[in-house]
């Protein structure tokens, strides 16, 4: 048992040792004496106050003080202590699409956990679940699953410092394990100053970018050679032996979607409408081309991987079971140079990467110094003492001592009436 | 109060022989030891005066007038009775200190222990005693007048908060004695007691004031008026000080209020013995006659 907030046990202490006093010093009138010349004392008191060694009235004083170290004990929000361990630990897996492979990412995290230490398993990407026990178990077979979106390493830090509070009622101290290839842009403005919340070392444990692997996926099919989009298109080949995407520059065939379907990428870039080229903006993640382009219709539905200036969409992905189809409304004038640009080559690069990877140039990893003050200059876990967010905890003895205390104050209302009757 | 006379066989014992002269001459018909406005035919020479017109041709001193060829006529100075009467406070006031009543008792003392002394100058004395149930007692020069006193005093319990106004306006006496401790209608008797005093009445007031009045009980009491029970302070150690402040400016008013009436003021702690009290009045009295 203990007390969520202590010092209001203290004040109830303090006051019921003040209410002993209190009934030490006797207030009364003293005995009558007949005086013809009392007119000539002052008119100022009625009563008379005297120490006493004893306490007078010893049923209204233990009433009182029942009633205030009851209620003191209710503001105190008394609570069970369960049986506290060593160490606890809250262990981050990294679930974005950073990660080369969650497999390996699981493993790692499994024979983390496998030392019997209590631990709190939260997920993260772009927001962060604490991961129970069913869906613990079940996690390897969902990291099967291609992830989607980066990871945030604030929002994974949030969610530890959360489920740490929860952990320190139950161990001296705990430790912070982060499972994650730690990408450059996991980490935010924020990132440090939330990890400078956390008052013990941040144990690393990288696995690999999936950018690292990045590079093997190829194109289906080359262009003629007149196409315009040639010169962008050459740039991204490379003869790796992954994920195969197909560029569709015709309308889309049955056989396409039966590619998606299987797990292949789509990527259809219609070049058969003529459209009027003019002068557009084009962004596509942190890239963004101002030249001389035409738009073509897209589908409204899917994730919009590139937009125009004005907002509306210029290439959108659409999921087909394992595998996804992109549509992409961004028709290359015949004359010109933008194949060459290297900000549309990146966006071509997007939009040609396989299914839920991201660029390669995008996706690198955090500089030593970030990792550095990650991990911090503490070797040791975090205290239990500095994580207990005991404040927003349930006392249900709580409820029970405020109602005896109202009871308590009831009854010595009713005595004390009638001590005063009787007095009269 | 007991059925036999009270004790005084000492008080007269040491009260005897004291004399009580009156403050100025009498003006009484009745052959006493007070000297009298009137001149008459006594054997005490005063003086001798020119005749005038009208006198008694039998006072002349023909030795005189044949010495000195001018008419004389022989004044003595006569002698005359005193009518004295005592005022006896009995409210409750005087029941005080509980349970000894040394206010009472000093009160009764000087009532006897005055009257004896005026008795034994042949003067008629009185009483009254101003209690729940008023005695009075006309003023006599009979033998026994004194025990009759002693008897209504004795059989007197103080009590009540009698008005003695009243009783000085109808006091027969021209000397009147007020034993009292002034905490009642002071002022209505000052203003009776000026009338009294303008009509050539020898008035005197003693002030009769307890010990435990001057210096209270050291110990937190709740006191109470006993004229008045709703009246009820608390008096402690804080408050002390400033009661005896208030008590004693009162009294000094008192005092100086009494005296401007044009009555004798003598004030009688009941620390002091009756007979040295006694002494005190009546010397004081005789030296002012004198």
């Amino acid at each position: 048992m203990t007390f969520l907030a202590p010092w209001a046990f203290a004040i109830a202490g303090i006051a019921a040792a003040g209410m002993v006093l209190l009934h030490l010093v006797a207030r009364s009138r003293p005995a009558a004496y007949v005086l013809p010349t009392t007119r000539f004392i002052p008119d100022r008191r009625t009563l008379v106050s005297r120490a006493a060694t004893r306490p007078r009235d010893l049923l209204l004083l233990a009433l009182r003080v029942l009633l205030l170290l009851s209620a003191g004990a209710a503001f105190a929000r008394p609570v069970r202590t369960p049986a506290r361990g060593a160490i606890a630990r809250v262990l981050l897996l990294d679930r974005s699409s950073s990660v080369a492979n969650a497999r390996d990412a699981v493993a790692r995290a499994r024979a983390i956990a496998s030392d019997g230490v209590p631990t709190t398993v939260i997920a993260f990407d772009t927001t962060a679940r604490v991961l129970t026990m069913p869906a613990w178990d079940s996690l390897s077979a969902a990291s099967v699953a291609p992830w989607e979106g980066a990871g945030s390493l604030s929002a994974a830090l949030v969610a530890a410092r959360r489920a740490a509070g929860a952990l320190a009622a139950r161990a001296d101290s705990v430790q912070l394990v982060v499972v994650s290839p730690i990408e450059a842009r996991a980490l935010d403005a924020a990132t440090l100053r939330i990890r400078a919340q956390w008052p013990g070392a941040v144990r690393i444990e990288r696995v690999a970018l999936r950018a690292d692997s990045s590079a093997r996926w190829r194109l289906e099919r080359v262009l003629s050679p007149d196409d315009p989009l040639g010169p962008a298109v050459i740039a991204q080949l490379s003869a790796g032996a992954g994920k195969v995407t197909r560029l569709s520059r015709s309308a889309a065939t049955a056989a396409d979607s039966a590619f998606a379907r299987a797990g292949g990428t789509v990527v259809h870039w219609d070049s058969t409408s003529a459209v009027r080229a003019r002068a557009e903006g084009l962004a596509a993640g942190e890239d963004v081309v101002v030249a001389s382009l035409g738009r073509t219709t897209v589908p409204l539905h899917g994730r919009v991987l590139a937009r125009w200036a004005d907002g509306t969409a210029a290439a959108v992905e659409r999921r087909l079971d394992a595998g996804c189809v992109r549509d992409v409304g961004i028709a290359v004038p015949a004359g010109g140079d933008i194949a060459l640009h290297p900000a549309f080559q990146r966006i071509v690069r997007t939009l040609l990467a396989p299914c839920g990877q991201m660029a390669p140039e995008q996706a690198s990893r955090a500089d030593s110094a970030a990792v550095s003050l990650l991990v911090g200059t503490t070797r040791s876990a975090a205290p239990g003492a500095a994580l207990r967010s005991d404040t927003n905890r349930y006392s249900p003895l709580a409820t029970w001592l405020l109602a005896l205390a109202l009871l308590l104050a009831i009854t010595e209302m009713t005595v004390r009436r009638r001590a005063t009757a009787e007095g009269a | 109060m007991s059925a036999g006379p009270p004790p005084y066989g000492a008080l007269l014992d040491a009260v005897r022989g004291v004399r009580w002269p009156a403050a100025r001459r009498v003006t009484g018909a009745t052959l006493g030891a007070h000297p009298s406005q009137l001149r008459g035919n006594s054997s005490e020479f005063s003086e001798f005066r020119l005749y005038r017109q009208g006198d008694d041709p039998r006072r002349v001193d023909w030795r005189l007038l044949a010495r000195s060829d001018r008419a004389y006529v022989r004044l003595t100075t006569d002698r005359a009775t005193f009518r004295t009467s005592m005022l006896v406070d009995a409210s409750a006031s005087m029941a005080f200190p509980l349970p000894g009543m040394a206010k009472w008792r000093l009160a009764r003392d000087l009532a006897i222990g005055l009257a004896s002394v005026a008795h034994a100058e042949a003067d008629p004395v009185g009483l009254t005693v101003a209690g729940e149930a008023p005695g009075v007692l006309a003023p006599r020069a009979r033998r026994s007048v004194l025990l009759e006193m002693m008897r209504l005093l004795d059989a007197t319990s103080p009590g009540g908060a009698t008005p003695l106004a009243p009783l000085v306006s109808s006091a027969r006496a021209s000397r009147l004695v007020i034993i009292t401790d002034l905490l009642g209608d002071r002022d209505e008797l000052l203003a009776a007691a000026r009338l009294r005093v303008a009509s050539r009445d020898e008035l005197i007031v003693v002030h009769v004031i307890a010990e435990e009045e001057l210096e209270p009980p050291v110990s937190s009491l709740l006191a109470v008026d006993p004229e008045q029970p709703a009246l009820r302070r608390i008096l402690d150690g804080a408050l002390r000080t400033e009661y005896k402040e208030r008590f004693s400016r009162w009294l000094d008013e008192t005092a100086a209020a009494v005296r401007a009436a044009g009555v004798r003021y003598v004030r009688a702690p009941t620390s002091e013995a009756a007979p040295h009290l006694v002494r005190r009045i009546a010397g004081e009295t005789a030296r002012r006659g004198a």
